[in-house]
């Protein structure tokens, strides 16, 4: 599949098509803005879903991903910068990415610079820690299974 | 004291039983119209996402079912789809119509409980227990199908779970008969009632554009003239091979979101009959072992299928790296997981876009100048299942 034709205008952007046949456009977080602006100019004009991986390994840890849809043209886009702790925001662009990135800087602790209301979305304002971060402990609580104690039992 | 000019904060929730859930809102009234509401979620935060990181790639199929509890053949389905996306694996025809009819019977059973808890919440009580007695038709379906009413479970990786039981198609063709009469009558009970259109025609008006930069999707981006379905838009899973149109309406307001609905609830069921009479014979699992596990049976004649039985049970689904986002039509909107896979055995990261998210941030731009009893019709309508809004 060809490159949608605003990715030649976006300087340092990388297109490849992910395994479900999704265009996806890599850019460094300095390009982040013009990217989502040249985007939107290109026919995407819906904002679909921010979110985010930790790969901790790199340096910048964060990849970002917005996922974008053309209604005219049926076509949905994939945009992805890595971070190591803040992008710029998308709101100004796109009302929708309120949200989004209330929840991936609540979760991964991402800021975008811009935003708003930069608050915690999902865990209350007092949480510590971000708690999809890879090195952010799965929370768990004992289980207290009658079979684990000592019983009576025959067997 | 509450002087002439002042406003007045209250808040509505989290424990309410017109928000559908735990939502809170914090309203600011100027007696009783709201100047303006801001959402507040996260009551229901279960860092489902993070259990998934933290499980095997066949483990997560359970959770989906826990996020959106009115759809979870629905959300089977579109974690199911973004696998094997991943994967790039062919699904067998019989099990590609069978998941239309599931998805199908999956939105019917949502939109009942979306007519009758929205007629409850306007004071139509009768409509809520119609609605449910049908929806109970339906669960028993799940049930002797999956064996769970709701956590179904039921649409895997590569297929289905299992062929469906003797019988069953039969008894889900006598269910769908048994419908539109009823659905005749809830029709008979609020589309033409004074009270319900008082209550909901000119209420909450959205926008066709603000609904479109919100990101809304599904019913209530239709119900503001947007003729938008992913069934149509983008097929998957087979529904280019089906009749049916694209509900939509024009007001924008709650009235036109019910239309949409009733409207969509006998597209839905003329969508599963013809999945029905459609439904090819064959297996329902797919034959790449990698995808999924042989059955049981093979295991006395093939070593080859004990192997495979090990490794899929020792180290799971390893789906080839690369990511994939494949958007479904769920009842509430655009559903689509992203998943990210290393190659291993467990999810880098499984992030479902959830509609009821991203329908729920329009909330405020439709409650706006509204009266306070006007809300908890907007609330209804915008149908919010607070499991997927948290994750």
């Amino acid at each position: 599949m060809t490159a949608p034709d605003f990715v030649a205008g976006v300087p340092g952007a990388v297109h490849t098509v992910g395994r479900d046949g999704i265009d996806t456009v890599r850019v460094e977080p300095a390009s982040w803005t013009e990217l989502l602006r040249a985007a939107q100019a290109g026919g995407y004009t819906r904002f679909l879903d921010l979110t985010a991986v930790d790969e901790p390994q790199r340096a910048a840890r964060f990849e970002v991903i917005a996922t974008l849809h053309a209604p005219a043209a049926q076509r949905w886009l994939r945009l992805c910068a890595s971070t190591a702790e803040r992008l710029p925001s998308a709101v100004a662009i796109w009302p929708a990415a309120n949200w989004y990135e209330r929840e991936v800087y609540d979760l991964f602790g991402v800021r975008f610079d811009g935003h708003p209301d930069l608050t915690r979305i999902l865990l209350p304002d007092d949480y510590a820690g971000h708690p999809l971060r890879r090195d952010h402990p799965l929370g768990d609580e004992p289980v207290d299974f009658t079979v684990t104690r000592e019983t009576d039992a025959p067997w | 004291m509450v002087t002439a000019n002042e406003t007045m904060r209250i808040n509505l929730g989290p424990q309410h039983p017109s928000t559908h859930g735990v939502l809170r809102l914090e309203l600011e009234l100027d007696g009783e119209r709201i100047v303006s509401c801001r959402p507040v979620i996260g009551y229901l935060h279960t860092g489902i996402e993070k259990s998934m990181e933290a499980r095997n790639w066949l483990h997560a199929i359970a959770m989906t079912d826990r996020l959106d509890y009115l759809n979870p053949l629905g959300n089977n389905l579109a974690y199911a789809l973004a696998v094997e996306a991943l994967f790039g694996c062919e699904i067998p025809e019989r099990a590609v119509v069978a998941r239309v009819l599931l998805a199908e019977l999956t939105r019917i059973n949502s939109h009942l409980v979306w007519v009758g808890t929205n007629a409850m919440d306007l004071g139509a009580l009768s409509v809520f227990f119609y609605a449910f007695r049908e929806r109970e038709l339906l669960l028993d379906l799940f049930e002797e199908m999956s064996g769970a009413r709701m956590m179904t479970s039921f649409i895997r990786p590569g297929g289905l779970q299992d062929d469906f039981p003797d019988g069953w198609m039969q008894r889900c063709a006598r269910v769908l008969d048994a419908l539109p009469p009823r659905i005749d009558e809830y029709e008979a009970l609020l589309t033409e009632n004074p009270l319900f259109r008082e209550r909901t025609i000119g209420v909450g008006k959205l926008a066709a554009d603000d609904a479109l930069a919100l990101g809304v999707s599904g019913p209530l981006l239709r119900a503001s003239g947007v003729e938008h379905d992913l069934r149509k838009a983008r097929p998957y899973c087979g529904y280019e091979r089906f009749q049916f149109r694209v509900c939509t309406a024009t007001a924008g307001d709650c009235y036109a979101r019910y239309q949409v609905r009733i409207a969509e609830l006998r597209e839905s069921l003329s969508l599963c009959q013809q999945a029905l009479a459609a439904m090819p014979g064959g297996p329902v699992r797919t034959s790449d072992r990698k995808v999924m596990p042989p059955l049981r049976a093979e295991f006395q004649h093939s070593m080859e299928a004990l192997i495979h039985h090990f490794k899929h049970y020792t180290e799971g689904l390893r789906p080839p790296a690369g990511e994939a986002y494949v958007p479904v039509e769920s009842p509430r909107g655009e559903l689509g997981f992203y998943v990210k896979s290393d190659g291993s055995g467990r999810p880098v990261r499984v992030h479902e876009r959830a509609p009821s998210f991203a329908n729920l941030q329009a909330l405020p731009s439709m409650a706006k100048g509204m009266l306070i009893a006007d809300l908890v019709a907007i609330i209804s309508t915008v149908d919010p299942v607070l499991g997927e809004v948290d994750r």
